[in-house]
């Protein structure tokens, strides 16, 4: 065991995996084995399943409020046979409409661009890319798991309450979301989404922890941090920003928990309700802090969210271009760079909220700062596919395609940057497309080109190619058709959040584009549908992976068996002599970093 | 593996020293002393004003300051921890400049807002109540 | 620790820890730099909304009795001996975790039974204030002391107060706790038998940890 050298390694999991390496009969049960299994590995598909299933109930109800602003006048009484008062004569209810959007973003969020994908790319990729037997501890990583289930347990049971789910917006601003007399979400529903949301923070912090003390302390020998993978850095920053931001967010929702029950005005002042003509007592309080400690957490969250993915895509395009990575110690430092920026720019979400023009313009400053790391990650990419070798892999068509995506979302980040720009694009259809592009649909480019990439890794079998390139076609064409008719709403002064716009003159007339907007919608998420078809398809019939490394690629994860059992490799752990990007190096195709450096070879 | 962990031990006990006894009431002392001074001082200010309330702050703040150095160098050791490590924790902690400067900066700002627009609000601060009618709710 | 470190050393070269700490330290180094971020989150909250009232009340004036003495004022005088108790416990735990680097199972036993006891009698004072206080007719949502200035006081003072030193004393109870079943570990031997003494260590960090909250805490409620 080459980490041997790590001092203190506690006796008992070094004892425990020496056992299994050596096949003795340890006895495993389906329960210790599926459900409370410490091996990363499983974790890893735990989060990766969770984080599918979470993803087609999000995407569903994003299929159903496009189903109101497409056909806004149109009743489908299916719908009430399914929701009930919820949607009443086929239509649903402004309640519900607020509910689907507010669990929609929640969901896609927090509990599949967070969980689902940090999830299962740290638990699968660090220990199998930085040779180690397991994460630091297996235990804590359990954990991490099952609380991410009891908080989707949580928020799933609150769609199943009277008063309904939260439908205050994903981002729970004050007063709406204090008040239970002024919206049915704000009763129980809002109970239910604080509640699984501290579940969520203490998950991803038990989780974050592991990660980083995992890739700082328990790479193999010869595996220096300018030698692992940009995936692993990628990780590693995300865990960073994790276990730094989201205590804040808890510390916000206390807080907000207090003004709902215990009669405190953290956030309160000189409120009226309309629907009581009650005047509150409450005074003192400031709603706009509310938003300040959200957004501390809600913008390195979107780093959260890209972040890894960015990491994936970069190993993903090196291996499948035949190339190095286009400036390595550029691309961390870029990470790096976007890890500081992301916790100095939060109040870029608030330039119209009454924030100080002053400040507001200091986050200007300081927002339009990330355009540079960005900017060199994706000429970095640019230019590692530059006269490349490419092979046109599923996963290698999605990386390309987060490039496209990150490019085009990312430029309109630069508009919304600016606060004067932004007094006119707040709140509508533009700030909705740029999100959406920038990391939603580039996060799940990254997540779809890790799963293509690795699934052979996970299953000992390969994804059907065939579903997988009409899988990329249409999200990538769907994806466009979706959010670029949007941002031209959005210009248009378009507002979001509303549920029917047939009552405004100046907007009505984006009704045919709704509905083509809605259409493509519906047909990018059969598309997924499809996807998911694949994925469980191919556990059990996909086409079985006969040698230990398909890809041709350098990194530590393919020298192990194709199905590595508990602790990774049956033998030592290999040990490393060079970075995980000599690609095409000397008249080789690859060279594995377990390779020592041979006196001919040529520097790079 | 157990005799690596003995190991370890055993280049734990080289490095007891330290742990000296010194050291630690050393910095108990200094513990206390500020405390005590900070005390004083709040103390002075409240039967005689003697000093500029927000200079007085800034003493607090550098008191406070120092007590955390103290407590985090000798108590939690870190002093003593190689220099990696000690920048893995000081250099996420330097996030706080920016979250508090901002948020005080902003939470001023609204008080600033509401004096300007808010005549009520302003109203309502400047009204004195007595001090006998504490117990009572708000005063019209 | 950096005099037992060979000259030289490649940190980073993998193979061991950069940092020459078991991962358990590291976890809990980064744990207690995220909660950290927990009561930062707290704190900047409370001055935020301090900066945005015209008047606060003076602590002065609030925190003023002291049990047993009676109805004599003596401002701060309670919280000093608090602080001191804490402090005087975050003593103890070094003693304790550096009686365990001298695998002296006797000396760690002794100092954490000090350092519970010191956390317990911190908990007791804070009992009493809280007590006190309520009697005054203080709680969350309830604030019966004036503005500095005569004016009458939003409830934020009083609400700001229990939260925050509700979580830390929330932590305070937690740290009570996990020293106990340290306690019982040293006592069982569990630690004499591994060889070594790490747990009572990364329970001290947590136990400073505490501490150094209140330190701010302290400062933030009565001194400024």
């Amino acid at each position: 065991m080459s980490n041997e050298t790590t001092i203190h390694v506690p006796a008992e999991v070094v004892h425990e995996l020496h056992v299994e390496e050596h096949g003795a009969h340890h006895k495993e049960s389906f329960i210790t084995k599926y459900v409370f299994s410490q091996d990363h590995k499983m974790i890893c598909k735990q989060f990766l399943i969770t984080g599918i299933i979470w993803a087609i109930l999000g995407g569903l109800m994003s299929v159903l409020f496009r189903l109101q602003l497409g056909y806004p006048e149109a009743s489908f009484p299916i719908l009430e046979d399914i929701f009930g008062k919820w949607a009443k004569g086929g239509k649903f209810t402004p309640e519900a409409y607020y509910a689907l959007v507010t669990m929609h973003g929640t969901v896609l969020v927090f509990f599949v661009l967070t969980g689902g994908l940090s999830g299962t790319f740290a638990n699968f990729l660090i220990p199998l890319q930085i040779g180690a037997r397991d994460m630091a501890s297996p235990f804590l990583n359990m954990l991490s798991y099952w609380f991410f289930w009891l908080a989707s347990v949580v928020i799933l049971s609150s769609f199943f309450l009277e008063t309904g789910p939260a439908s205050g917006g994903w981002t729970v601003y004050p007063p709406l979301s204090a008040l239970g007399q002024v919206n049915e979400g704000s009763k129980a529903g809002m109970d239910f989404w604080i509640i699984g949301m501290a579940l969520f923070v203490v998950s991803s912090l038990l989780g974050g922890l592991n990660y980083i003390s995992t890739i700082l302390n328990m790479r193999t020998k010869g595996m220096s941090m300018t030698r692992v993978p940009l995936t692993i850095w990628a990780i590693l920053f995300t865990a960073v920003l994790g276990v730094l931001s989201f205590p804040v967010l808890l510390s916000g929702l206390i807080l907000l928990l207090f003004d709902r029950h215990a009669g405190t005005s953290f956030y309160l002042s000189d409120i009226f309700v309309a629907s009581t003509q009650t005047a509150l007592p409450n005074e003192g309080g400031s709603a706009i802090l509310f938003q300040h400690l959200f957004w501390f957490l809600g913008h390195p969250e979107v780093y959260i969210i890209i972040l890894p993915a960015m990491g994936l895509v970069s190993e993903v395009m090196a291996v499948n271009s035949r190339k190095p990575i286009f400036g390595y110690m550029a691309m961390v430092g870029s990470l790096f760079a976007i890890a500081i920026l992301a916790f100095l720019v939060w109040a870029h979400h608030m330039f119209v909220t009454g924030l100080n023009p002053f400040l507001g313009s200091v986050f200007v400053l300081l927002t339009l700062l990330i355009a540079v790391p960005s900017a060199i990650k994706v000429f970095n990419w640019l230019t590692t596919l530059w006269r490349g070798n490419i092979r046109f892999t599923p996963a290698m068509l999605f990386a390309i395609g987060f490039v496209s995506m990150f490019i085009s979302g990312g430029l309109t980040g630069i508009f919304l940057g600016n606060s004067t720009l932004d007094i006119h694009l707040h709140d509508t259809y533009f700030v909705v497309a740029h999100f959406h592009i920038v990391m939603g649909v580039s996060a799940f480019f990254g997540m779809f080109c890790g799963i293509y990439h690795w699934y052979p890794k996970m299953y000992g079998r390969y994804l059907n190619n065939t579903m997988a390139y009409i899988h990329f076609w249409i999200t990538l064409a769907g994806a466009y058709l979706i959010f670029w008719p949007l941002h031209y709403e959005g210009l248009a002064g378009v507002p979001r959040r509303y549920l029917d716009y047939s009552n405004w003159h100046a907007f009505k007339n984006f009704l045919e584009l709704n509905r083509f907007i809605s259409t493509v919608a519906m047909i990018v998420f059969a598309v997924q549908l499809m996807f998911v078809f694949n994925f469980f398809y191919s556990i059990f019939k996909g086409r079985k992976v006969v040698t230990p490394n398909p890809w041709g690629a350098n990194t530590l994860e393919w020298t192990a068996p194709i199905r590595p059992g508990h602790g990774n490799w049956p033998g030592e752990i290999p040990e490393v002599y060079r970075w995980a990007y000599d690609y095409g190096k000397d008249g080789r195709s690859f060279i594995p970093q377990t390779e020592p450096v041979s006196p001919q070879e040529s520097k790079h | 593996m157990a005799e690596h962990v003995h190991t370890a031990a055993a280049a734990q006990q080289d490095e007891s020293h330290s742990f000296s006894k010194k050291a630690i009431w050393r910095t108990f002392w200094i513990l206390l002393i500020i405390t005590v001074v900070e005390l004083a001082l709040a103390i002075i200010y409240y039967e005689s004003h003697f000093l500029n309330k927000h200079f007085l702050n800034g003493i607090f703040i550098i008191g406070t300051l120092a007590k955390a150095f103290f407590i985090i160098a000798e108590f939690m050791h870190l002093k003593y921890e190689i220099k990696n490590l000690i920048m893995s924790i000081a250099f996420p902690a330097m996030l706080f400049i920016w979250f508090l400067t901002a948020f005080l900066w902003d939470g001023n700002s609204y008080k600033n807002l509401r004096n300007r627009y808010d005549p009520h609000h302003v109203q309502r601060n400047n009204t004195i109540v007595a001090p006998q009618e504490g117990k009572k709710p708000g005063v019209e | 620790m950096a005099q037992s470190v060979p000259a030289g050393q490649k940190w980073w070269s993998g193979g061991h820890s950069p940092f020459h700490v078991e991962y358990g330290k590291l976890m809990m180094w980064y744990f207690l730099m995220s909660d950290a971020f927990t009561f930062g989150a707290f704190l900047i909250s409370y001055g935020t909304i301090r900066f945005a009232s015209n008047s606060w009340p003076d602590p002065n004036k609030v925190f003023n009795t002291f049990p047993v003495i009676g109805e004599m004022r003596m401002p701060l005088a309670f919280v000093s001996l608090m602080t001191f108790i804490l402090i005087m416990s975050s003593v103890t735990m070094v003693l304790a975790v550096g009686a365990g680097h001298n695998n002296d199972k006797k000396g760690v036993m002794k100092w954490m039974f000090f350092t519970i006891l010191g956390g317990l009698a911190f908990l007791g004072c804070q009992a009493w204030e809280w007590t006190h206080l309520h009697g005054e007719g203080a709680w969350w949502g309830r604030n019966p002391f004036m503005n500095i200035n005569g004016s009458q006081s939003s409830t934020n003072f009083t609400n700001f107060f229990f939260t925050i030193t509700g979580f830390h004393g929330f932590h305070v109870f937690s740290g009570v706790i996990i020293n106990i079943i340290m306690l019982i570990m040293t006592w069982r031997g569990v630690f004499e038998r591994r060889g070594h003494y790490l747990m009572i260590e990364k329970a001290g960090l947590y136990w400073h940890f505490v501490d150094l909250v209140w330190v701010f805490v302290f400062t933030s409620f009565y001194l400024l």
